[in-house]
């Protein structure tokens, strides 16, 4: 998978997060995954189809969800309720949006679904010919992964 | 040295949601996302305006208008939206009331959307992230 691909949704994770969060975001070493990889407690997919195809995870701990949706509703959440739920599902809307401009400005022509929100323990992801790359981001509320698998259309 | 006259007087300005003789503006917020439903609420409320109804896509939305109309000066609307989209329900509502004062809400990447909107007489928009100074900047712009 190529880079340029997972750039642009690490910058705007980065920008967005900062800037609803109004806290330091900290970007962390790229890497690479090929195989089934464990996926946290509470995640956002968003699937891509056209010029390009895959799907990106906004990856996190319940409890780091719960801190993120708690910072931006500007009240304590106790649980992964329907609010933190939005709440998530909102955020991964502006990262993608924001993301998916920049790949439209670079040529790349493709829709996207709206975000799912999956919670869980003990859970996994598999993508099938495609490895996926992945950039955790550290702030005060825990880490966010995002981890993107896309590949050119063939 | 201070006296109490130099107190300010908290109450000096008339908010922001306020018309000059007093009443609150009152808006309709049509959003699918609970998250920024709240949040456009909680703003609004915040500077004095009256929230006097929700809906959670463009369908309900055009209905909760006439509903509400004539007493409703505002619509904030979500562009991207189940049922019926942003776009679509802000051409009901102006078919139906040519003076309707509606406010776009977009995510970033949507700018062929919101000039479509524009053209078709939405007030002004907002792009997603939503921030306080920033809502209330382009609603009160709308509305005074």
């Amino acid at each position: 998978m190529r880079v340029e691909y997972i750039n642009p949704f690490v910058e705007a994770a980065y920008n967005i997060m900062t800037e609803v969060l109004q806290t330091e975001v900290e970007r962390k070493d790229l890497y690479l995954k090929k195989t089934t990889q464990p996926v946290m407690g509470v995640a956002a997919l968003v699937g891509l189809a056209g010029d390009v195809e895959g799907r990106v995870l906004i990856d996190m701990s319940q409890d780091s969800a719960i801190k993120i949706a708690s910072t931006m509703n500007g009240e304590k959440l106790t649980s992964m309720d329907e609010l933190a739920k939005a709440t998530i599902t909102e955020l991964a809307n502006m990262i993608t949006a924001q993301a998916v401009t920049k790949l439209f400005d670079l040529g790349f022509k493709f829709d996207l679904t709206p975000p799912s929100i999956i919670t869980g323990e003990n859970m996994s992801v598999s993508d099938a010919n495609v490895e996926a790359l992945i950039v955790p981001l550290e702030m005060p509320q825990g880490l966010v992964e995002i981890n993107v698998a896309i590949r050119e259309r063939a | 040295m201070k006296t109490t006259s130099d107190f300010p007087s908290i109450n000096e300005r008339t908010p922001d949601g306020q018309s000059n003789g007093g009443s609150a503006f009152k808006v309709l917020v049509v959003d699918d996302s609970m998250f920024v439903t709240k949040q456009i609420g909680q703003i609004l409320s915040s500077e004095g305006f009256n929230v006097v109804g929700t809906a959670a896509d463009g369908l309900e939305g055009v209905e909760k208008y006439k509903e509400l109309y004539p007493n409703v000066d505002l619509v904030t609307m979500d562009i991207t939206m189940p049922r019926m989209d942003g776009v679509s329900a802000l051409e009901k509502i102006i078919e139906f009331d040519k003076d309707a004062k509606v406010v776009m809400i977009s995510a970033l990447g949507k700018q062929d959307l919101v000039k479509k909107a524009l053209l078709i007489g939405a007030k002004n928009y907002i792009i997603k992230p939503l921030d306080r100074k920033k809502v209330l900047e382009r609603v009160i712009s709308v509305l005074k």
